[in-house]
C-alpha cells in the first residue's frame, strides 16, 4: 500500500466520520418528523373526509341558492301581474269616479234627473225659468263631482294606485338579492374548485407539476358594503366631475 | 306624455316590467324591450329607439360592451344612454362613463328619479346639439 493509497483511506474515513457524526444529529430529527406524521395522519385522514363531504355539499348549496333565485323570481312576477290588474281597475273606476258616473242608485237618478232637465228645456222652447232650473243642475252637477264623497274617493283611488307603483318599485330587491346571491355562488364555486384541487393534488396521487394553481376567490369591494345615500351622493359627484370635463 | 320611444336593457322581466311602468308613471308610455346587449343591438335596427336604459350584468353581451358597440356605431352613437345597474363602485361608475354612458343609477331607483336623470340627460344632449 502505497502512501496514495494510505491517505485516499484517511479521506473516506474522514468523510464517514463527518457522515456517522451529521446522522446522529439528524436521526432524532428524522424521528421527530415520523412522529409528528403519525400524529397528524388521522388528522388529515379527518380533513380529507371533511373536504369530501365538502366537495358534494358545496355544489348542492349553489343550486339552492339557484332555487332561491328562480322561486323568488316567480314571486316577483306572480305580485307584478296582479299590480297590474289592481292598476288597470282603478284607471277604470277613478274614470268612473272622475266622470261622476258612479254605479250607485245615486249615480242612476243624477243621470236621470240630467235627462229629464234637458227634455223639460227642449220641450219648453227655452223658458226663462226652465233654462234657470238647467243652470242650477248644472251647477249641481258639476259641485256633486268636484266636492263630496265623490272627490275624495278619487283621492283615495289615486293614493291606492300610487301604492300599487310603490310595491311594484319595491321588487327591485328581487334584482338586486339575486345579483348579490350571483356573487355569493361565484365564490362558493371558487371555493369549490380549490378543495377540488386540493382533493386531486394533496390528498391524491397527482404530482405537482399537474397541479393547477387554486383559483382566485372574488373579493367583495368594501363600496359594496357603503350605505345606499352615500353611493347615490358618490355617483352624482362622479357624474358632475363626468359633464365638468374632469374624469 | 311624450312619444319618446325608451329601448329598455335588461336580462331580469322583472326589472324590464318595473322600469316600463315607472316610465309610464312618469309620461314615457313608448318602450321597447331587450333582454341582453345582443338583442338591443338588433332591437335598435328594427325599431325607432331615441333613448336607451341599460342594466349592465347581462348574459351574452353585457351593458358596457353594449354601450361601447352602440358609440362605436356612428347611426347610433349619438344616442343618449342611461345605465341602471346593481353595481355601486367609484370603479365602475368611472368605467361605465368612460364608455361615454350619459347618466347613472344604482338600484334601487324610483320612478321620480329616473324622470330626473332622463330629463338632465335631455337637456345636456340638446344643448351640446345647438
Amino acid at each position: 500500500m502505497n502512501q496514495q493509497e494510505v491517505d485516499g483511506i484517511l479521506k473516506k474515513a474522514a468523510e464517514l466520520k463527518v457522515f456517522c457524526e451529521y446522522g446522529q444529529r439528524t436521526v432524532p430529527v428524522l424521528d421527530e418528523i415520523a412522529s409528528f406524521v403519525r400524529e397528524i395522519s388521522p388528522a388529515i385522514e379527518d380533513l380529507k373526509a371533511v373536504v369530501e363531504v365538502s366537495m358534494v355539499n358545496i355544489p348542492k348549496a349553489a343550486s339552492q341558492l339557484g332555487r332561491v333565485t328562480q322561486a323568488t323570481e316567480q314571486a316577483s312576477t306572480d305580485i307584478l301581474n296582479t299590480l297590474d290588474r289592481m292598476v288597470a281597475t282603478l284607471d277604470e273606476v277613478i274614470g268612473s269616479v272622475a266622470t261622476g258616473m258612479v254605479s250607485s242608485d245615486l249615480g242612476a237618478a243624477t243621470k236621470k234627473m240630467a235627462t229629464i232637465v234637458k227634455t223639460l228645456v227642449d220641450k219648453s222652447g227655452w223658458d226663462e225659468d226652465i233654462v234657470k232650473l238647467a243652470e242650477a243642475w248644472d251647477l249641481h252637477l258639476r259641485s256633486l263631482r268636484m266636492s263630496g264623497p265623490t272627490s275624495n274617493l278619487e283621492r283615495l283611488l289615486k293614493d291606492l294606485q300610487n301604492d300599487c307603483t310603490e310595491i311594484m318599485m319595491a321588487l327591485q330587491v328581487q334584482d338586486i338579492t339575486q345579483q348579490h346571491i350571483g356573487a355569493v355562488m361565484g365564490t362558493i364555486e371558487a371555493v369549490a374548485e380549490g378543495l377540488r384541487k386540493l382533493t386531486t393534488g394533496f390528498f391524491g396521487t397527482n404530482t405537482e407539476e399537474n397541479i393547477s394553481p387554486l383559483p382566485t376567490i372574488p373579493v367583495q369591494s368594501d363600496m359594496e358594503n357603503v350605505g345606499e345615500a352615500d353611493r347615490k351622493k358618490m355617483v352624482e359627484s362622479l357624474l358632475s366631475k363626468a359633464r365638468a370635463g374632469q374624469l | 306624455m311624450t312619444s319618446m320611444k325608451i329601448l329598455v336593457v335588461d336580462d331580469s322581466i322583472t326589472i324590464r316590467r318595473i322600469i316600463t311602468n315607472a316610465l309610464k308613471t312618469v309620461g314615457f308610455p313608448d318602450t321597447v324591450e331587450a333582454t341582453n346587449g345582443k338583442d338591443a343591438l338588433e332591437k335598435l335596427t328594427n325599431a325607432n329607439v331615441d333613448f336607451i336604459i341599460t342594466d349592465w350584468n347581462m348574459p351574452e353581451m353585457n351593458g358596457l360592451d353594449f354601450i361601447k358597440q352602440v358609440r362605436a356605431n356612428p347611426v347610433y352613437s349619438s344616442l343618449p344612454i342611461l345605465m341602471i345597474t346593481t353595481r355601486g363602485t367609484e370603479h365602475d361608475v368611472i368605467e361605465a362613463l368612460q364608455a361615454k354612458v350619459n347618466s347613472y343609477i344604482v338600484k334601487p331607483f324610483t320612478p321620480q328619479e329616473l324622470k330626473e336623470k332622463i330629463e338632465v340627460i335631455l337637456k345636456t344632449v340638446q344643448v351640446n346639439t345647438v
